[in-house]
């Protein structure tokens, strides 16, 4: 009823203010979906701006082309993603979907429905990233929406300019802030998804469950941070830094992958001078966790108040070869706190020899090379120094770019082209110890990380991402990493202090510290606490702040009444308390009020259109005996109400109170003849 | 107007405070909480239906930006319900006047709209009949807004209850609150659209008697029509080539006094018949400016002319056989 007709159509502003709001909630997405869905979806809108769609000779275009168009968006979208149901060819969908009902919206109704929808649309793009800059692209979005609501709440927005919404909306949005914040801290947290899994992370950089040639350097070349991590104790230095990831025993020649299965493990006792601290990983949508070797214990869940070591809430556990694996996939950033014994080694449990030699076809030169070295040295140490030595004196070359191998890349690597990445060496390496009858495998991680001068805290990237290997010496797993033996500086002061000049190394990851740099450690530091503070408002993170304003624990009752009572404070201060008194009126009224109400109760009640002095002279006829009280008080109301009274307001004012304080009750003016 | 019979109640009371049904505002009408009441439109609630999922899509992938937007989308959608309330509490509407007008037609009520200490942006003033008006008001203003409505049939007419109404700012929220004045306007019969033609009186015209009434002066001219009788047309003026016109007399019966006697029209004709011939010949009367008395059962006019005297007759006819009322 209240609603503008169907029929009207949309008005020029009104279709301005919508295609503004579709464009703020398109936007944001531009750099997460494919190229010619954001060009499309996009390109339509601007079309229905430009082209004559409101002709009335359209109505079969409108009829036959739009559904087609729709069709064709989603097959298009089929063929791009290979699937259709699911988040990320949803979102696109909805992205085309959006252009395609701006083209045939007619009147109000398509507009609101299209207001919904881009409102919608416009939170789609955390899927994808939760950084400062996206909250900040997420803003226009929601202006955009109050913008479009305001011009389409009449018909005549048509002639309504935007502007004054505009500000009317920034104006409700900061009335509101309050609301959300308090939604946003005391909403409940869910531990675990309502349905499905939110396990689409697609694209996101990070090491990857097998290692081949190319898959470590491809990562070197990308500047995203893989964790932060904050120390409680001193630094380790940057020889031990090492942190553990995916463990790979299974080669097939060219390949290195995991085993098929893996058991749980121990962690390691307490040694030497432990490390404590914090990780904030970024999702990477598999299950490592990833800590310095060796963990001696499982992580735990941070508390800021509690000293780190009380025992929380198990994450993760660890397997026999110590990789540290969480519950679930790491699809949102998470915290936990860990304490490492920053030593080299650790235990074999029984079937680690076994797991740990088998040699596929293949690489016959490496083979006999092996054998034929470890005949010439004394024992098992003594070969693993031989060989490393052999790596260091002949003339191997530390390089992102190495040449592609296609048979015996092994052979290859070691005996023709000596130039490789750590992943090779580390492969290599391993190989070169199995043919030796050491059982040995190769680990993948970071190794690495760099301080922020301004954070206090510790970024290791993408672009720290290593491959080493681990050899069972005397019943204890050894770490050795030859890369080491080749670049030394890679381990001492990262990649982009051990690549040779002229290679393309991230920049962040060089070593000279150019303001670009430094600008962006300082954003890198904004990011971290952005991070911390608000994306990773999590389950754990609210209960720690229930907890500290006293309401952890708290029935779902208290929280509603904490919110409600929240609300209603909220309101009174949005609408000023004058809003709620009774609009003030003038103290005649209120008097001339109460003793109109009290004549009536007694039986004589003034008539609408009665003056005060007509009113009073019927009144002083009924009443005979305080006929002279009454047709003063009508007097002096009068007086005060429309006449010259000037001056003397509040005498006359202090007098008509007195006159209709003295006016009888009405039972008593009632028992009057 | 007779004092209107408010129950007392305590379930009358409440459902008068709730649907305002009677008459019963009085005073200039100031709205606020008690009486203002919010919910949302149809578009307000496709709109927190799309938060509701917006919340559902943030708490299933864990997204604390999501949320974050859900619960400040939320937030505005809050801060306009308090803006629809802030923008009709604090009205103040009075009732102005009725209008008359002849049964088929409609009839204008004024009410006035006073802003108080702020803006107002898009009152509807809704009658529960008729055109709803639409209205902004600046500070501190006051401006009548007229509300059309039907007057179908004959006799007394109100108002009715009036519905305020707004939906500013966003159109999310519909906020309103009923005024009830006891405003009546009066209806009189619509005219038989081809009387006979007006009643000689028992006098019988006499124009000579007419035009040396004592009592008359010469009024004005008017433009000379058909039938005009000689002696009233302005000789001198067709003389002087100025054209053809009608002397009109005031004070005086114009073409003779008349006696409108409900008795005297043919008995085979029913009431409302009668009163529409009566309304009729009462116009035409007042148009040739002849003096008319009026007699219906029960009521009796005497011989008179003018705005006053037309109005009380056609009071009277409206009025007829209802319930008196003063």
């Amino acid at each position: 009823m209240n609603e503008t007709k169907i029929g009207a159509p949309l008005a020029r502003t009104q279709l301005g203010a919508l295609a503004a709001l579709l464009l703020c909630a398109q936007m944001p997405l531009w750099a997460h979906i494919d190229r010619w869905i954001a060009v499309a979806g996009t390109a339509l809108i601007v079309a229905r701006l430009v082209l004559p769609f409101d002709r009335k000779n359209l109505p079969n275009l409108r009829r036959w082309l739009l559904p087609g168009l729709a069709l064709a968006a989603a097959i298009g979208i089929k063929a791009d993603y290979g699937y259709f149901i699911a988040r990320d060819p949803c979102v696109a969908f909805l992205y085309i979907l959006l252009g395609i009902k701006f083209l045939e919206a007619r009147g109000a109704r398509d507009g609101a429905l299209l207001v919904c929808l881009a409102l919608f649309l416009a939170l789609t793009q955390f899927f994808y990233a939760q950084t400062i800059l996206a909250a900040l692209a997420a803003m226009p979005a929601l202006l955009a929406t109050g913008v479009a609501l305001g011009v389409l709440r009449t018909p005549a927005g048509a002639a309504e300019p935007w502007r004054p919404h505009l500000r009317a909306t920034a104006r409700l949005l900061l009335q509101g802030v309050p609301i959300a914040a308090l939604l946003f801290v005391l909403f409940p947290r869910l531990a675990a998804p309502l349905w499905g899994s939110p396990l689409e992370s697609g694209a996101r950089t990070g090491l990857s469950e097998s290692m081949s040639p190319g898959s470590i350097s491809d990562l070197s070349l990308s500047d995203e941070v893989a964790f932060r991590v904050e120390f409680a104790s001193p630094l380790p230095p940057p020889s031990q830094r090492y942190w553990r990831g995916p463990v790979f025993s299974r080669f097939d020649g060219a390949i290195w992958r995991p085993l098929y299965k893996l058991r749980g493990g121990q962690y390691v006792p307490s040694a030497g001078r432990p490390a404590d601290y914090t990780v904030t990983m970024e999702p990477h949508g598999k299950l490592w966790l990833f800590a310095l070797e060796h963990p001696t214990g499982p992580p735990r869940a941070p508390n800021p108040d509690a000293p780190v070591g009380v025992p929380t809430e198990v994450l993760a556990a660890v397997t026999y070869d110590q990789q540290l694996l969480a519950r679930a996939p790491v699809t949102q950033a998470v915290r936990y706190s860990v304490r490492s014994a920053t030593v080299g080694t650790f235990a074999a449990v029984t079937n680690d020899a076994a797991d740990n030699l088998q040699l596929p076809h293949g690489n016959p030169r490496t083979i006999e090379f092996a054998r034929d070295l470890r005949d010439r040295s004394a024992s098992d140490r003594a070969y693993i120094a031989a060989v490393l030595d052999w790596f260091r004196t002949e003339s191997f070359v530390y390089t992102l770019s190495p040449d592609i191998l296609d048979r015996d890349p092994v052979d290859g690597f070691l005996f023709d082209t000596h130039r490789g990445f750590c992943e090779h060496f580390a492969g290599a390496f391993t190989l070169l110890m199995r043919a030796a009858g050491i059982p040995a495998r190769v680990v993948t991680g970071y190794q690495g990380g760099e301080m922020n001068p301004t954070g206090e805290y510790m970024i290791v990237r993408q672009s720290d991402a290593h491959a080493w290997a681990e050899a069972l010496l005397d019943g204890k797993w050894q770490r050795v990493d030859p890369t080491a033996a080749v670049a030394p500086s890679r381990i001492e002061r990262g990649i982009g202090a051990a690549l040779p000049a002229g290679e393309r190394v991230p920049y962040l990851a060089r070593v000279d510290m150019t303001w670009l740099k430094s600008l962006s450690l300082h954003w890198d530091s904004i990011n971290y606490h952005w991070q911390r503070g608000f994306v990773g408002f999590n389950l754990e993170r609210q209960r720690d702040f229930l907890r500290e304003i006293g309401l952890k624990g708290a029935p779902p009752w208290r929280l509603v009444a904490v919110l409600a009572a929240a609300a209603f404070v909220w309101g009174i201060a949005v609408l000023g308390f004058s809003r709620l008194r009774p609009s003030r009126i003038d103290a005649e009224v209120a008097l001339w009020r109460t003793a109109c109400r009290r004549l009536a109760r007694a039986g004589l009640e003034r008539r609408p259109d009665e003056g005060p002095l007509a009113y009073a002279d019927r009144a002083a006829a009924r009443w005979p005996a305080v006929a002279a009280l009454i047709t003063s008080i009508a007097e002096r109301y009068a007086l005060l109400r429309y006449g010259p009274a000037a001056g003397r307001r509040a005498e006359i004012i202090a007098q008509l109170r007195a006159s209709v304080g003295a006016l009888p009750p009405s039972r008593a003016l009632r028992a009057m003849p | 107007m007779a004092t209107l019979p408010l129950s007392t109640t305590w379930i009358a009371r409440t459902r008068q405070r709730f649907w305002r049904l009677a008459p019963g505002d009085r005073e200039p009408v100031v709205l606020r909480h008690s009486r203002i009441y919010i919910l949302p439109t149809r578009r307000g609630f496709a709109v927190i239906a799309t938060l509701v999922i917006m919340l559902l899509t943030s708490m299933n992938y864990a997204l604390s930006l999501g949320y974050a937007m859900t619960f400040i989308a939320a937030g505005m959608v809050a801060a306009a319900l308090l803006a629809t309330f802030r923008n009709l509490a604090g009205i103040a509407s009075s009732p102005v006047a009725a209008g008359e007008a002849f049964a088929g037609g409609e009839v204008a009520f004024t009410l006035s709209l006073a802003s108080g200490n702020r803006e107002r942006t898009g009152i509807v003033v809704a009658p529960s009949d008729g055109v709803p008006e639409v209205i902004d008001l600046p500070r501190d203003a006051t401006r009548p807004v007229v509300l059309t409505v039907p007057a179908s049939r004959r006799g007394r007419r109100p108002l009715g209850r009036v519905t305020l109404w707004s939906n500013f700012p966003l159109g999310l929220w519909r906020g309103w609150a009923y005024v009830h004045f006891p405003l009546t306007a009066c209806i009189y019969p619509a005219p038989e659209p081809a009387p006979p033609p007006l009643p000689t009186s028992p006098l019988g015209i006499d124009p000579q008697r007419a035009a040396r009434a004592a009592d008359a002066e010469l009024g004005g001219l008017r433009d000379y029509e058909r039938g005009d009788p000689h002696n009233r047309i302005a000789w001198k003026a067709v003389a002087r080539g100025g054209g053809w016109y009608t002397k009109q007399f005031e004070g005086g019966a114009g073409g003779g006094a008349l006696d409108l006697d409900w008795f005297e029209l043919p008995s085979a004709i029913d009431q409302e018949l009668r009163l529409s011939r009566l309304t009729a010949w009462v116009l035409a009367a007042e148009r040739e400016t002849r003096a008319f008395a009026l007699r219906l059962p029960g009521t009796e006019l005497a011989h008179g002319q003018g705005a006053g005297h037309r109005r009380a007759a056609l009071t009277a006819l409206a009025s007829f056989g209802q319930p008196t009322t003063t």
